[in-house]
């Protein structure tokens, strides 16, 4: 009756890849969606709450700025990341393997096949096409953006821009400048290439999910197919959206201004938590010259 | 007029190809000359050089009709004389498959092309190619047996008892009869193969068990799949089928399913082989 | 010794059938095919597959009244033991398709459906959609395929057989040319099994895939097997003219209610749905009100062509007709005609389930073929009877053996011992004319009843004479260096006086030849016409020998290979023309305007062609068939002028 191993293949005795095809095919399939598409959605989130961060702080917000709002939110959201969730080294780690075998296999598979879009303009085929396109670009992209502002391999940023945490908001646009003020040539072309890789990303991912569901047998049927698309779709515009608010919230406002907005807040966070021994708060308060609390309504905090 | 026949979505972009030729065939001029652009190559391993024909175009003619008209005057549109273009046919229907080539620059069988839809004008020009994802033979013929083999990969057939007297075979209700139908027009032309990214030109035969299979052959394992006696081979393709050049491979490109000639629901076969294959590797991992 | 082998020349239905039960009894077996086998011919048929079954058991139809029906139907010209054999097997034939998954058409309730065809009143027709024999080849190719991986079929394809090698009177192997590398070489084997198809080609443009030339029976006909019947050729009524072929539009259209018609008035140029019902002449049906449309095939072609050609009522004023399925309901017409429809709409851009087709007869089958024996079953009543009466109870029952003797060494054995033809070149079954849906029985038949026949022959029979293994190996190295002779001597094109370079294209051959055959041995034949008929032919292979060929590659040289199918398509010509000039009376396909009557007393004879190489020329005589079961009958299909037989309906309605 049925054989469970695969049969032999003629030549040479199977490989690690032969032995553990299926495994690693679909590893990559499901790592493209867990975690790195979902870190995907929560980082996009996060990063566009630039420009929505106004209405994300409620009546806390009702007196800031569109700009000063974001800033606050974002500011939040990040103190947040890096404070509270557990386990963070062991998150990213996690997910910066991912990347690198979601890349790595993605990268051999893609190898062996031929766009042919010249002939057969077919919106699916121009979709597998990019699919692929972006999937390089996505790899070049997201390898110089954790580098630089995660790594902090400052030599590949133009201008000096040294991200942190604290300053999240401004330390990111001087890294898009290539100053604390102004565009830099560099910055220019560093913009330029966020753009283009943000939105590859965002491609990759949504048309990903629509792959995804027929390798994985979700949807069978030409209709199921279709309607799948429209989700995926939308699910694509919408991260797309968020993408290039994010790109749009970090480039509109020169550094200089968000370090104002953030500088407030630490200043007032110091006020309102005690410092505590080894925290980053605690560090902050070391480093960072103490400013009056403003006689704004003291927030209820997190 | 839109075929009635394929259900094509009137907005798709084979829609919009059927009604570019049907237009093309009400405004044919009748009793012109055309021009046929020929990718010739006299054998394995020899290059490849284009030969225009003029060819005279009567009422009704395909390129099969014109190809015989070459054949028959093997002289180039400059006065050369050359030798007649060799090529693969059989039925003249679309049933057999044998005529597949890529006509400009799409694959698909030449019985069913007629000269209307593609050349209506005084002069214009027909491009003629063998398809590319197989050995050229000579000129316009090329070497499928890959195609063959890759139904020998599935398995695909019903592993009946033998030929003596044993009764019928299994009931079936009509949907499913429709189902199989559909599955079983694949004539094997390989067009599917031809406009797949992820299909691509192997030479060395010990390569063929490892490269991708193609929408047809998963297709048809999806087929034997189906049918009640077929099922008991099931596990066997589906091992193919995870294995390298399997159903993985596939890159949804979904060009398999618009260049069919027969309309065969490909992607709907690869989802459902996905499907299966990704039940079989929890039932592998669990319990064999 | 090594092990016996057996070769199959073919891989259309009968070579497929045959090859699976040879390869099933352990005898390994090497398949030769010009074309992948999935692609020959036979994947062309469309309308379906002919078997009694229960519901039209029920009705009162039975094996017997197929069988009856068969030889009804063709004139009473076949031999009528091995049609009993074969209609009693067809329900077991179908039985064995639905094993290996063909998708017949199913009834609601999963059971196999049935259409209607013609020269029956009951409904015996097994389908699949309109692909009937693309889904029947594909079923025994997946077969054959599993033999092949397991080592017990070696498929050559793209390889043409050139011919048969027989050394003391029997088979022991064949010349074979690999059309791509174009190299020559014998094989050897005990039995080699025919299974060619037919040879519409000869006809220039006819309802066959372009392979169908003959040639390869033809070149066992030289190397002296007899050919019967060859005057006895097909023309369907309903055909699509083409540029380069005439596409069939399959007899179930008109099985599934389709209506043939043209207007009554002579150059009536109205759109066919604005001519009113009572202005439209439906011939068939007024002629023939008990078959009506379902006429057979031979009796619709004369009244089209006697409509369109002596009254001039053809549409358009052209030789044209209508077969009108409008008035059925579109989807009903997808559901089981979509294949066919789709070829119509594809070809001429019209869909015919909104506007009437226009048609027209072409060259379709060839009754006619090599000639074959076989052993008489046990079933032989002293004196034959009457024409069964439709629906009565069968004077026998079914069982096997009955009309021929399952594993007799001879059934359907040419004159060569080892020689064997099986299909649509076995001349057999079809009589003077073949009813739709029998074809592919009679195919698939041949594999399965007489592939037993084979494995017997070379188990009990060959060996013990003179194995093709013990054959000298220069018999074989003969017949390989003839026929590299002829290739050279086309490839030379030179003539026998030795003019070089005379110039004579092969094509125009071709061409003239075609035109000159559907001129004259089509629908109505004439002496004077076949006589001139044959001189023509006779200056054609006067051409032949001086003509050029127009590529002298050494690689895959399809000229070359279809230059030499023409040589031999001129003796199978040859051999039609003269058997239709010396048929000396009408009989089902064969009507002669100068013998329009049936003659039983001189011709219910099977013509028999046989060549001789000396002169290079056919001889023709006639040989008594066994016509011991059933009494012929005037054939009229209940014509109205004629005297009306009473057809009885199936007992029971519906169905
Ligand atoms: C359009 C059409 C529709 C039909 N519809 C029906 C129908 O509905 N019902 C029905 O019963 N019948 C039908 N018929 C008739 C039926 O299809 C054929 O009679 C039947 O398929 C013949 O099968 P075969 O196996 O004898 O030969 P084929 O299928 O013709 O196969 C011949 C084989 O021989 C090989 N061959 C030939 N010459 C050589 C050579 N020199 N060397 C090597 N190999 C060679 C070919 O490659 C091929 O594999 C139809 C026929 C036509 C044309
Ligand atoms: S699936 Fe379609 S395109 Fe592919 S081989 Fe079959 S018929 Fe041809
Ligand atoms: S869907 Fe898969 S099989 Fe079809 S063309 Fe795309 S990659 Fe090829
Ligand atoms: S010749 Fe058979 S498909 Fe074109």
């Amino acid at each position: 009756m049925s054989t469970p191993e695969t049969p032999a293949p003629t030549s040479s005795s199977p490989g690690f890849m032969e032995k553990n095809y299926f495994l690693l095919r679909r590893l990559h399939s499901l790592t493209g969606i867990v975690p790195i598409g979902v870190f995907l959605i929560a980082h996009l989130t996060t990063n566009s709450s630039l420009l929505w961060g106004k209405w994300g702080l409620r009546s806390e917000g009702a007196d800031e700025t569109i700009i000063s709002g974001g800033v606050h939110y974002f500011w939040k959201e990040v103190q947040w990341i890096n404070n509270q969730i557990p386990h963070l080294l062991l998150i990213e780690i996690v997910l910066w393997v991912s990347i690198a075998f979601h890349s790595i296999l993605g990268v051999y598979y893609a190898r062996t096949g031929k766009a042919n879009t010249a002939r057969y303009a077919y919106q699916s085929n121009w979709r597998y096409s990019l699919q692929r396109i972006t999937g390089y670009i996505a790899i070049f992209y997201i390898f110089y953006h954790v580098a630089t502002l995660r790594w902090g391999w400052e030599f590949l940023i133009p201008g000096d821009a040294k991200w942190s945490a604290d300053y999240a908001a401004s330390t990111l646009a001087a890294a898009l400048r290539g100053s604390n003020t102004d565009f830099t040539a560099m910055g220019v072309v560093t913009s330029l290439f966020y753009f283009v890789g943000i939105t590859a990303s965002v491609y990759h991912f949504a048309n990903g999910l629509w792959t995804a569901a027929i390798t994985w047998g979700l949807t069978v049927s030409a209709p199921a197919q279709r309607r799948w698309g429209y989700v995926c779709a939308m699910v694509g515009v919408g991260l797309m959206g968020m993408a290039w608010m994010s790109l749009a919230g970090a480039l509109i406002t020169p550094p200089n201004e968000m370090r104002e907005v953030e500088q407030r807040l630490l200043d007032k966070q110091k006020v309102k938590l005690p410092p505590q021994p080894g925290t980053i708060e605690s560090r902050a308060e070391e480093s960072l010259p103490m400013t009056t609390v403003s006689n704004q309504g003291v927030s209820s905090g997190q | 007029m839109i075929s009635t026949f394929t259900n094509t979505d009137a907005n798709s972009p084979l829609a919009a190809e059927l009604a570019q030729r049907m237009a093309n065939r009400k405004m044919a001029k009748e009793g012109r000359t055309i021009i046929f652009r020929i990718k010739r190559c006299d054998g394995p391993g020899k290059p490849s050089r284009w030969e225009d024909f003029k060819v005279p175009v009567p009422k009704n003619a395909n390129v099969i009709s014109c190809l015989q008209y070459i054949a028959a005057n093997p002289v180039t549109a400059q006065g050369q004389q050359s030798t007649p273009v060799v090529w693969d046919s059989g039925c003249l229907e679309e049933v057999c498959g044998a005529c597949t080539m890529v006509i400009n620059g799409k694959v698909r069988q030449s019985c069913s092309c007629l000269i209307d839809d593609y050349a209506p004008g005084e002069g214009d020009v027909m491009t003629l190619e063998p398809m590319s994802k197989f050995p050229v033979i000579r000129d316009l013929w090329v070497d499928r047996e890959r195609v063959f083999h890759n139904l020998k990969r599935v398995k695909a057939w019903v592993p009946i008892d033998g030929t003596y007297y044993l009764g019928g075979g299994p009931k079936e209700s009509p949907q499913k009869q429709e189902t199989r139908y559909k599955l079983s027009e694949c004539m094997s032309c390989g067009c599917c193969l031809e406009a797949c990214p992820q299909f691509n030109l192997e030479e060395n035969k010990n390569e063929w068990d490892s490269a991708f299979i193609g929408a047809h052959a998963i297709s048809q394992a999806r087929l034997f799949n189906e049918h009640e006696t077929g099922k008991q081979l099931k596990d066997d393709r589906l091992d193919v089928l995870m294995g390298p050049g399997g159903v993985n491979d596939c890159g949804n490109a979904q060009n398999c399913v618009k260049v069919c000639p027969k309309h065969i629901p490909l992607t709907e076969s690869i989802a459902a082989i996905g499907r299966a294959v990704t039940v079989r590797a929890f039932t592998r991992f669990f319990k064999d | 010794m090594a092990q016996q082998r057996v070769i199959v020349v073919g891989g259309g239905l009968a070579g497929l059938a045959a090859s699976v039960r040879i390869a099933e009894a352990g005898t390994p077996v090497d398949l030769f095919s010009l074309v992948p086998v999935k692609r020959s011919h036979s994947v062309c048929a469309q309308g379906g597959i002919n078997a009694c079954n229960e519901v039209a058991r029920q009705q009162g139809y039975s094996e017997y009244e197929h069988f009856d029906e068969t030889i009804y139907g063709g004139d009473f010209l076949a031999d009528q033991h091995p049609v009993l054999e074969m209609a009693n097997w067809a329900p077991r034939i179908i039985d064995l398709l639905d094993r290996m998954g063909v998708p017949f058409n199913r009834t609601n309730e999963g059971n196999r459906d049935l259409r209607l065809f013609g020269g029956s009143l009951f409904k015996r027709t097994h389908f699949a959609g309109a692909t009937t024999g693309q889904q029947l080849i594909y079923a025994l190719d997946e077969q054959v395929r599993r033999y092949e991986a397991e080592g017990k079929v070696s498929k050559y394809e793209f390889w043409e057989f050139l011919w048969p090698i027989i050394e003391d009177g029997k088979a022991v192997g064949i010349v074979a040319q690999d059309l791509r590398t174009m190299q020559i070489r014998s094989f050897r084997a005990d039995a080699v099994v025919m299974a060619t198809g037919g040879n519409g080609l000869v006809y220039g443009k006819s309802t066959q895939s372009v392979i169908c030339t003959g040639a390869a029976a033809a070149r066992c006909y030289q190397a002296g097997v007899w050919y019967g019947n060859p005057e006895m050729i097909q023309v369907h009524p309903t055909a699509i003219p083409g540029a380069d072929k005439l596409r069939l539009m399959s007899e179930s259209a008109r099985g599934e209610g389709g209506r043939v018609w043209v207007p009554r008035k002579k150059g009536d140029t109205r759109n066919p749905k604005d001519i009113p019902e009572a202005e439209r002449y439906y011939f068939l049906e007024e002629r023939y009100p008990a078959y009506g449309n379902i006429v057979p095939r031979d009796i619709a072609t004369r009244e089209i062509f006697s409509v369109c050609v002596n009254d001039g009522l053809g549409v358009d004023g052209q030789n044209q007709v209508y077969l009108d399925l409008t008035h059925l309901a579109p989807d009903y017409l997808t559901k089981k005609l979509g294949g066919i429809l789709e070829i119509y709409e594809k070809f001429v851009g019209a869909d015919p389930r909104f506007s009437p087709m226009k048609i027209f007869p072409a060259v379709h089958y060839s009754m006619g073929g090599l000639w074959t024996t076989f052993t008489k079953g046990s079933y032989n009543p002293n004196d034959a009877l009457t024409k069964h009466k439709s629906g009565s109870r069968a004077p026998i029952n079914f069982d096997i053996g009955l009309g021929m003797q399952l594993g007799a060494p001879n059934n359907s054995m040419t004159n060569i011992p080892g020689i064997y033809a099986f299909g649509e070149v076995n001349f057999a079954y079809h009589g003077a004319n073949r009813l739709g849906a029998n074809a592919l029985l009679s195919c698939i038949f041949d594999g399965l009843f007489c592939g037993v026949s084979v494995v017997n022959y070379i188990k009990n029979e060959a060996p013990s004479k003179k194995p093709a293994d013990s054959v000298a190996q220069s018999v074989f190295d003969a017949a390989v260096a003839s026929e590299q002779a002829k290739v050279k001597r086309l490839m030379d094109a030179v003539d026998p006086a030795g003019n070089r370079n005379v110039e004579v294209n092969p094509y125009a051959i071709g061409k003239e030849l075609g035109d000159e055959m559907t001129a004259a041995c089509t629908v109505v034949r004439g002496e004077a016409r076949l006589k001139q008929c044959l001189g023509k032919l006779t200056e054609l292979k006067d051409r032949y020998s001086r003509l050029k060929l127009a590529d002298a590659a050494t690689w895959t040289n399809q000229s070359m290979s279809y230059t030499r199918a023409m040589g031999d398509m001129l003796l199978i010509a040859e051999a039609i023309a003269k058997g239709a000039l010396e048929r000396r009376e009408s009989r089902g396909a064969h009507y002669r305007e100068d013998h329009t009557e049936r003659d039983d007393a001189n011709f219910m004879k099977t013509t028999r062609a046989v060549y001789d190489p000396a002169s290079r020329t056919t001889t023709v005589d006639f040989v008594p068939i066994d016509a011991s079961l059933i009494k012929p009958t005037a054939r009229t299909y209940g014509k109205k002028e004629a005297s009306a037989e009473p057809a009885k309906k199936p007992a029971l309605a519906g169905v």
